[in-house]
């Protein structure tokens, strides 16, 4: 059994984090995402991927390489511009002899939700789960086991049962697919909607863990889904005087300060450096050479590689960009707002600051929740921030 | 990640197990051994590289043998817990991946029956088991002793009196056997085979396979032979490594900016590099050759600025046969592979004036680093194409590094520029992404300028003067087009004579200390007619006007812009490469490392 992975979008609804790398490189637990779904699959027994790569595919091509790492061996396969699922899955087509798996890259899986459409992998299924947000997703019609029909975003909300992206499909469907696209539809739900006219397509629902990564908010459920799995692991120096609770991750080469409190959940990646007396509360996760300065308080965010947070800031619900600098005293509370992304307003919840990569803060700066900075802004001293800040954008 | 590999056939089988071992040297180990059936059998294992195993290796004879390189699950890294693991008598030598999970029982009641235990190891307890099973046949005592395992292996298991066979078997860990004339081979993974043959048979769980020269011979558990036709590998060695990208070079120069992470990890924060870097001497000497030459070049700068040492670079084969001053700097050598000849030299050479040394290697454990006093490991990852590429981005970083602890040490660098400099070092990974990225752009740079030439100048002034003197070697090495670098302030000395409208000039004018000197420069060869491809940094709204074409790369500080100038220079070298049907990644008459003088 073969794997498709479908890992060629940009994922422009992701705002700044996606502005160097693929949204399926956008680290959840210290991973890029879609290494959840490589070992997942690979954890299932299944070694040979075809991966469809197009924006950015360097970055996946260099981290995944050839899959040895991974006990897989990856193919990968380019899709110059994307169409829609069913032309990403179509350029899989001459690697494929029979029956096979499409994941796509950007969901967080585990080995138990592969393993569920596994079990029905004799003919074509889709994996379904129930979701309070149907009306964002297709949504799946049943007739007993089997689809009857896959509507992208109903107006009118008939099941809470979506449509995950995860099939087994065999090539039988590329002529359909193919005939499609002459006609110009290139979306794989819709090509199963056909498909399930003529053919019985099993519906999987999976217990199994299944979080779609669309907006940048997502980020956080990903996040915190996948420091479920953290290992205990204690490498670097940890000074004397430094409280460790729950299950956290610390890796090579880093530097916990005096009276530094970790509370877990945690995921700290190689090099970092965690100041005296700073707090790091759950589910948070720092990337490689990450520095949180002394009296600094972290929860619930993703700071990328290289970031660097001053002493005396407050961090929560946020996602902080590859490289972001502050200087002292950054403020970036919590609490609801509206999100501008892609020109659409946005309610979420809960939500901190999200700051693009290389964006750099002076000191004592106060970002409003929801505010979403982009990459390379500037920020002098003193500022608040609330809205959108433009990419290379100067802020006195 | 362990490895296993195992050979039945005519040929010596060290030779052919070190090799296998360094193919699955990826799954990362933390010490290795081998054990060969000649005349007896001999084993031989230790902590640590390949490398160093290779190195201390006694004479072992014999056309039959196994070797592993072991990840420590049960029992530390280390000489004894190291496969492959001996039985009492000495006569059975047993490699294992995997975990035994009912170890502890057996090796309580193989305990009881006498058997004399010497590590913590799972696989020791096996190892014990097959003696006691054993009634002069192998195959069978390796069956019955797998009757009573319960968990995980793949294992390679040889006799003493048994030369020409090697048993293996596996449960839910890989093994696959190669297939070639009058010999056999089992391994952990195919590219451990796929030197010596492309025919291979995959063992699956719950099954045996005996290895001879003649034939390999696939059972279950029960005795029973299994038959499974072999298939052929049809993607090579250099595929498989190369995950996608069209060669080694391309692949390695996109592996860049992890390279510069990997370099920084851990030795930011508190600057832990060790060097001798606080003690009193009056100057540093950088000694190396070729591109690491480059990095020395630049390092004098590096040096000089952010540390205010004096420093100077050497040609490692110059070097050493001055005669050197009566003071006594600090001599740092640079070598990738830490193998070349001349820096060795030089190494030797500077010990013998009483110099202090310090190497900058990228492989453990090379002669250069037991050469020097001490060493800073680039950490750069493995580097397959012959022009160097990422490690001579990682050579500026470790120099970055050891500028900022030499400053700090020494009180000519303040904590708050050394904090704003350590934030640069952290963005140059991103620097380096974006120059990346406009490859595209470079591709369509390297066809307008590089297809058809013969000749090429590069021009860089200051701390891209080395910078240019690289890119130059780099389009010389791999595109054989003829290319010099010259100082930019050098011009009006001699080499403007050469400029005409043929030869295509290439100018690093990023905004450094002499960017102004380098744009009355540049009109000096715009009115000799040629053409300029500039290197100059992003928002910069002047150069453009002065130049044909304009390559920008991300605003650093000027003493970091030779990492992302230098990534663009790679990335053109390549293009123009590529465009002239150049075998990239092993050029005429150029080895990856130079151990000759």
């Amino acid at each position: 059994m073969k794997a498709v992975i479908l890992a060629a979008g940009e994922g422009a609804r992701m705002g700044p984090f996606t502005a160097s790398v693929p949204k399926v490189m956008i680290p959840v637990g210290n991973r890029p995402i879609l290494e959840f779904v490589v070992r997942s699959v690979v954890e299932s027994g299944i070694r040979d991927i075809f991966m469809v790569i197009g924006y950015r595919r360097e970055r996946i091509q260099s981290y995944f390489q050839d899959g040895k790492a991974f006990d897989a061996r990856i193919t990968y396969i380019q899709e110059p511009k994307q169409l829609g699922t069913a032309h990403t899955v179509r350029q899989a087509k001459p690697g494929l002899d029979g029956p096979f798996l499409v994941f796509n890259g950007s969901n967080l899986i585990d080995r138990a939700f592969v393993g569920d459409l596994l079990d029905h992998a004799d003919a074509p299924a889709v994996a379904i789960k129930e979701s309070d947000r149907p009306q964002e997703y297709g949504v799946v019609t049943l007739r007993g086991k089997h689809v009857v029909a896959i509507t992208d975003r109903p107006r009118e909300v008939t099941s809470n049962l979506i449509n995950t992206g995860a099939y087994v499909l065999d090539p039988a469907v590329f002529d359909l697919i193919d005939r499609r696209a002459e006609e110009g539809h290139h979306d794989l739900p819709g090509a199963l909607s056909e498909w399930a006219k003529t053919t019985a397509i099993t519906a999987v629902e999976s217990k199994g863990t299944w979080v779609d990564a669309r907006y940048p908010w997502d980020l956080l459920r990903l996040n915190a889904t996948a420091l479920q799995g953290v290992h205990d692991v204690r490498a670097g120096t940890i000074e004397r005087g430094v409280a460790v609770h729950g299950r956290v991750s610390v890796g090579e080469g880093c530097v916990i300060r005096s009276g530094a409190y970790l509370q877990g959940p945690l995921s700290l990646g190689p090099g970092c450096e965690v100041g005296a007396n700073a707090v790091l509360l759950p589910s948070t996760s720092l990337g490689k050479n990450v520095r949180s300065g002394p009296l600094s308080t972290v929860s619930n965010s993703i700071l990328m590689d290289d970031v660097n947070l001053g002493p005396s800031s407050v961090v929560h619900d946020s996602v902080l960009g590859s490289g972001v600098v502050a200087r002292a005293g950054l403020l970036a509370a919590s609490g609801p707002a509206d999100v501008l992304i892609e020109g659409e307003y946005h309610a979420v919840r809960q939500i901190g600051a999200l700051l693009g990569e290389d964006s750099e803060l002076g000191n004592g700066v106060t970002v409003d929740c929801g505010t979403v900075v982009n990459e390379r802004a500037r920020v002098a001293s003193g500022a608040r921030l609330r809205g959108t800040i433009p990419a290379g954008a100067v802020v006195h | 990640m362990c490895g296993i590999i195992g050979y039945a056939g005519q040929r010596d089988a060290l030779p052919i197990l070190l090799d296998g071992l360094k193919r699955l040297e990826y799954r990362g180990y933390d010490s290795a051994g081998v054990a060969i059936v000649g005349k007896g059998l001999q084993v031989v294992k230790d902590k640590g590289f390949i490398a160093d195993l290779e190195a201390h290796l006694p004479p072992m004879e014999g056309t039959t043998g196994l070797a592993h390189t072991r990840w420590a699950t049960h029992g530390a890294p280390s000489k004894l817990n190291a496969h492959p693991h001996t039985d009492c008598t000495g006569k059975i030598a047993l490699a294992h991946n995997g975990i035994i999970e009912n170890f502890t029982a057996l090796r309580e009641q193989l305990e009881s029956e006498g058997h004399v235990f010497r590590t913590e190891t799972d696989t020791e307890s096996l190892a014990h088991l097959i003696e006691a099973r054993y009634r002069g046949d192998l195959e069978t005592a390796v069956r019955d002793a797998l009757h009573e395992v319960r968990g995980s292996y793949a294992i390679a298991v040889v006799h003493a009196d048994e030369p020409g066979k090697v048993v293996g078997a596996r449960n839910e860990s890989p093994l696959v056997v190669g297939l070639a004339p009058d010999e056999t081979f089992l391994a952990s993974d195919v590219p451990a085979l796929l030197k010596y043959t492309d025919k291979v048979v995959y063992v699956m769980d719950k099954e045996m396979v005996v290895l001879t020269p003649e034939r390999a011979v696939l059972k279950d558990l029960e005795g029973k032979t299994v038959h499974r036709d072999p298939q052929r590998i049809t993607w090579t060695l250099e595929d498989a490594e190369k995950g996608g990208f069209e060669h080694f070079m391309l692949k390695e120069i996109h592996e860049t900016p992890k390279a510069i992470h990997e370099t920084l990890l851990g030795r930011v924060a508190n600057l832990e590099v060790n060097g001798f870097l606080a003690e009193d001497f009056s100057s540093v000497k950088l000694v190396a050759c070729g591109t690491s030459y480059h990095a020395a070049l630049v390092g004098k700068y590096i040096i000089e600025e952010i540390a205010n040492v004096p420093a100077s670079a050497e040609l490692a084969s110059e070097y050493r046969y001055t005669r050197g001053a009566a003071d006594r700097p600090l001599v740092i050598l640079l070598s990738q592979s830490g193998e070349t000849a001349d820096t060795l030299g030089a190494a030797r050479e500077a010990k013998r004036r009483g110099c202090k040394t310090l190497a900058i290697s990228n492989v453990i454990g090379s002669s250069l680093t037991r050469e020097a006093d001490r060493t800073i490991y680039m950490r750069a990852g493995v580097e397959i194409g012959v022009a160097a590429t990422k490690t001579f981005v990682a050579q500026l970083i470790v120099l970055y590094l050891i500028a900022l602890r030499m400053g700090l040490d020494r009180g000519t660098l303040g904590y708050e520029e050394a904090d704003r400099l350590k934030d640069e070092l952290r963005s140059l990974p991103r620097a380096v992404l974006a120059v990346l990225d406009k490859e595209e752009e470079i591709r369509a740079l390297a066809a307008s300028y590089g297809k058809d030439a013969r000749d090429a100048f590069y021009l860089g002034r200051h701390a891209n003067y080395p910078v240019a003197m690289e890119g130059a070697l780099k389009l010389k090495e791999i595109s054989y087009i003829h290319a010099e670098a010259y100082a930019a302030g050098e011009l009006k000395h001699g080499p403007l004579a050469l400029i005409t409208k043929d030869t295509p000039v290439i100018a690093i004018a990023v905004e450094d200390p002499t960017y102004e000197k380098m744009r009355s420069n540049l009109g000096e060869v715009d009115a000799r007619g040629a053409r300029i491809l500039a290197v100059g940094t992003e928002g910069d709204r002047e150069i453009g006007r002065l130049v044909d074409d304009l390559l920008t790369v991300p605003r650093t500080s000027w003493i970091f812009s030779p990492v992302p100038v230098s990534v663009a220079l790679m990335l053109f070298a390549y293009h123009v490469a590529r465009l002239r049907g150049c075998p990239i990644d092993k050029p005429r008459n150029l080895a990856k490392s130079v151990t000759v003088e």
